[in-house]
């Protein structure tokens, strides 16, 4: 694998909560080996996206009932609260802790600046982009948020001002039949300085952060899930993106070819790459669960690889750097949208109406 | 007509407008299993008044763009922006005042005053087969009789007795849900020249040794030869060769009309990239041309699954293609004499699954009318705020298919003799939904 063994200093969730959106670490260098749902909470909707809010230890979520919501994992019985009446006008596709700031984005594609402690709106940016935004992710410093959207742009925003610093191209508004792409996912590197990104036709963009460069591109194409001849459309595409901790290796999530597309029966797979040879080292389709992989995450120790999604149903599972294969599965309600550590081995879960809190454990 | 008994159309059919098939012919054969044959010498011998009523039947034309595995006439025309069951969608402004329709749907917002919208269609049968069945017909086969479909209708009523073209073209090339169509008790004759793997129809050009000129040379010898027979024999099997013989001819004649390599490069820019917009490319070089029926099928709407990115996708292709063949029709003077419908075997759930699919519904859902007929910038009934009922002018399948028949001028009333039961073009019962039509 000549994947480096060594944590990268100062990455634990505890200490570096900006980072939760990207590739934070898990700091303890375990393998699990078993995966256990400790409590539910009920969600008020469809839940997309969290952000865990390490000053207030409030972990907030937005879905589709268009506004943020929050609860205390630590609560014996966890309730949510609503962090404001005022909303945004479509579904909540992407919310951030920027230093203590809330950010979050969506399908009305605007992107709105929140107080997570009195749920103000401090800003709000209309027309952020042109279409549904789809993605966000925070620098690991807190400074800088990108976001990804169907107009097929990656922007950089400076997250006290609330100035887009870059706007981004390098997709193609259509695929090769001739139908709208859409741009899901987007992830920063540990350190900051790249930043990746994956649209519905299965290509990925890995460019330099602070000026937008190009640097690679790496091809997923399966993951496109293009049907030509029985239903001539598609129901894939990128879902997910994680650099692991030192920037060698990006993972990339989505679901495999699909017979019928009608639902989300593919394999969900992942693609490994090195960097920056873009040498593919693994593929893994999970024989058990189906659907698309809608989150990852490196271990600290680079030896694992966490992983969720689903069709229906939501799936947790952890996959083997060195050998590719399962460590530890566990079926979880609806289909996962989200996760977020919240210590080296507990973590919350967001899926179709649902949040789990959840803990791994090894032998 | 596969695994059905074949019930002939009896001698005496009559034809809706009053004029008795057989006597139009003149006496000429009718076809064998129930196909009328369409012989030019039975024009001899007909009234004026008939001759030009038989001409304007050659005017009057349905395409229909059959969304099938189901669309949601949430993500089209009946939006519920924030409610529970509404989606991410918005709602947007038309080009007529109060009407609105998903955001999906840009370019035929701006072409609402061509469209009705039936938003109240409850249909109840919400499996693919049944629901296809029952809105393809507009009414549930009976035990031993199988109804003809829409296209089989319109192509025995608006078909020309002369015409060399096809009356009922299906385009279905994807595979999923890939149905041929039928013309049921009407016969073989009025069932559809089906494309399914090719967007044209196979074997219709000239044997590579032959020439045109040779081509009409054989057909003409044949012709004289045909006639000398028939002269000394009479008899309806020699009526029915030559009919079938001149249809043949009639294809490959026509097959031209699915070459859109023949349309200026700019036409075929403007319908798009898509093998939908090529279909509905085709299906106005074949109105244009005089064929009655046309049915260009778009798989797969069945997004049990990802609803919205399926709908994303789908209603782009429909919105853009659909937009340009309104606004060719109309170009070329076509928009009044064709009706454009969208209809698919049922709708979807309001309720949204955790793939964030819609599942099938049946029990309230949307279509469109556009064109000859069709009172454009209406919208026919409602649903309740969450689109889980019809509140308001309930739309069966039979009342569509009135209503369809109606707005191309045909009487939905009129009966078929099928046996000794007479047969109504449209169920028992039903109603023209009259807001939608002219």
């Amino acid at each position: 694998m000549g994947v480096n063994d060594e944590p990268v200093a100062g990455m634990s969730a505890e200490t570096t909560p900006a980072a939760s959106e990207n590739s934070a670490a898990v700091s303890v260098p375990f393998a699990p080996s078993k995966v256990s749902i400790d409590r539910t909470v009920r969600l008020p909707s469809m839940t997309f996206c969290l952000a865990r809010h390490a000053q207030s230890g409030r972990v907030f979520c937005g879905g589709a009932d268009f506004g943020l919501h929050s609860f205390d994992p630590a609560a014996e019985k966890p309730e949510t609260k609503p962090l404001s009446e005022v909303r945004h006008s479509s579904y909540v596709t992407g919310v951030v802790n920027a230093g203590g700031t809330l950010i979050s984005g969506g399908y009305d594609r605007s992107l709105i600046w929140w107080n997570a402690e009195t749920g103000e709106q401090l800003r709000k940016v209309e027309g952020a982009h042109d279409r549904w935004i789809r993605s966000l992710a925070v620098s690991p410093d807190g400074q800088r948020l990108a976001t990804v959207a169907d107009d097929m742009r990656t922007k950089i925003w400076d997250t006290v001002s609330g100035a887009c610093l870059l706007t981004l191209e390098g997709y193609d508004l259509q695929t090769p039949q001739g139908f709208p792409s859409m741009l899901y996912a987007v992830c920063f590197s540990a350190d900051g300085r790249r930043l990746a990104t994956g649209n519905r036709t299965g290509k990925v963009l890995i460019r330099d952060a602070g000026t937008g460069e190009i640097q690679q591109t790496i091809e997923a194409p399966v993951m496109y899930t293009w049907d030509p001849k029985a239903r001539r459309h598609s129901i894939g595409g990128i879902r997910s993106l994680a650099f692991s901790g030192d920037g060698s290796l990006l993972a990339v999530g989505g679901m495999g070819q699909v017979g019928n597309i009608d639902h989300l029966e593919g394999k969900s797979r992942i693609e490994v790459f090195r960097l920056p040879t873009g040498e593919r080292v693994h593929e893994i389709e999970d024989s058990k669960y189906k659907g698309l992989v809608e989150k990852l995450q490196f271990s600290e120790n680079q030896k694992w690889l966490l992983a969720a999604g689903g069709d229906n149903g939501g799936f947790l599972s952890a996959w083997s750097l060195e050998s590719g294969k399962l460590l530890a599965q566990e079926k979880l309600g609806n289909h996962l949208h989200a996760f977020e550590m919240l210590s080296d081995r507990t973590l919350v879960t967001v899926g179709h109406d649902q949040a789990s809190l959840v803990t791994l454990s090894a032998g | 007509m596969s695994g059905q008994r074949l019930i002939p159309v009896p001698s005496g059919l009559v034809h809706p407008a009053g004029v008795s098939r057989r006597g139009f012919l003149g006496g000429a054969a009718v076809g064998v299993g129930g196909a009328l044959a369409t012989d030019m010498r039975g024009v001899q011998g007909l009234r004026a008044e008939e001759i030009a009523g038989e001409l304007r039947r050659g005017e009057k034309h349905v395409i229909l763009l059959w969304l099938a595995g189901g669309a949601s006439q949430l993500e089209t025309w009946d939006p519920k922006p924030g409610a529970k069951t509404g989606g991410p969608f918005a709602a947007i402004p038309t080009n007529v005042s109060g009407i609105q329709v998903s955001e999906l749907l840009p370019k035929l917002a701006q072409r609402m005053h061509l469209t009705a919208v039936i938003r109240s269609l409850n249909t109840k049968i919400a499996d693919h087969g049944g629901g296809a069945d029952l809105m393809e017909r507009g009414r549930p086969d009976d035990p031993g009789l199988r109804y003809p479909d829409l296209g089989a209708v319109v192509a025995k009523e608006l078909g020309r007795l002369e015409s060399t073209v096809p009356d009922y073209v299906s385009l279905y090339t994807s595979t999923e849900g890939r149905r041929k169509g039928t013309s049921g008790f009407l016969g073989a004759r009025y069932a559809p020249l089906f494309l399914a793997e090719n967007m044209a129809p196979p074997n219709t050009g000239l044997h590579e040794r032959l020439t045109a000129a040779e081509h009409q040379d054989r057909a003409a010898l044949r012709d004289l030869l045909s006639k000398r027979f028939t002269a000394e024999h009479r008899g309806s099997t020699v009526g029915s060769l030559n009919s079938a013989y001149q249809r043949v001819q009639g294809m490959m004649a026509s097959a031209g009309l699915f070459n859109i390599e023949q349309e200026p490069a700019e036409v075929r820019a403007r319908y798009g990239p898509t093998q939908f917009g090529e279909q509905c490319l085709i299906a106005r070089r074949l109105v244009e041309a005089g064929v009655p029926f046309v049915k260009v099928a778009r798989a797969w709407w069945d997004s049990h699954g990802q609803n919205f990115e399926t709908h994303l996708e789908l209603c782009a292709d429909l919105d853009h293609c659909m937009s340009v063949l309104l606004d060719d029709l109309q170009q070329r003077g076509l928009l009044e004499k064709t009706l454009v419908i969208t209809l698919g075997e049922f709708g979807r759930t309001p309720g949204i699954n955790a793939s964030l699919g819609r599942d099938h519904f049946a029990s309230a859902w949307s279509c469109s009318l556009s064109g000859m007929g069709i009172r454009g910038g209406v919208v026919h009934g409602a649903t309740d705020a969450e689109g889980q009922t019809v509140k308001d002018g309930e739309a069966s399948a039979a009342d569509l298919f009135a209503t369809i028949l109606q707005a191309v001028g045909i009487d939905h009333t009129h009966e078929y003799m099928v046996g000794s039961r007479p047969t109504p073009l449209a169920d028992f019962g039903s109603q023209p939904i009259r807001s939608v039509l002219v």
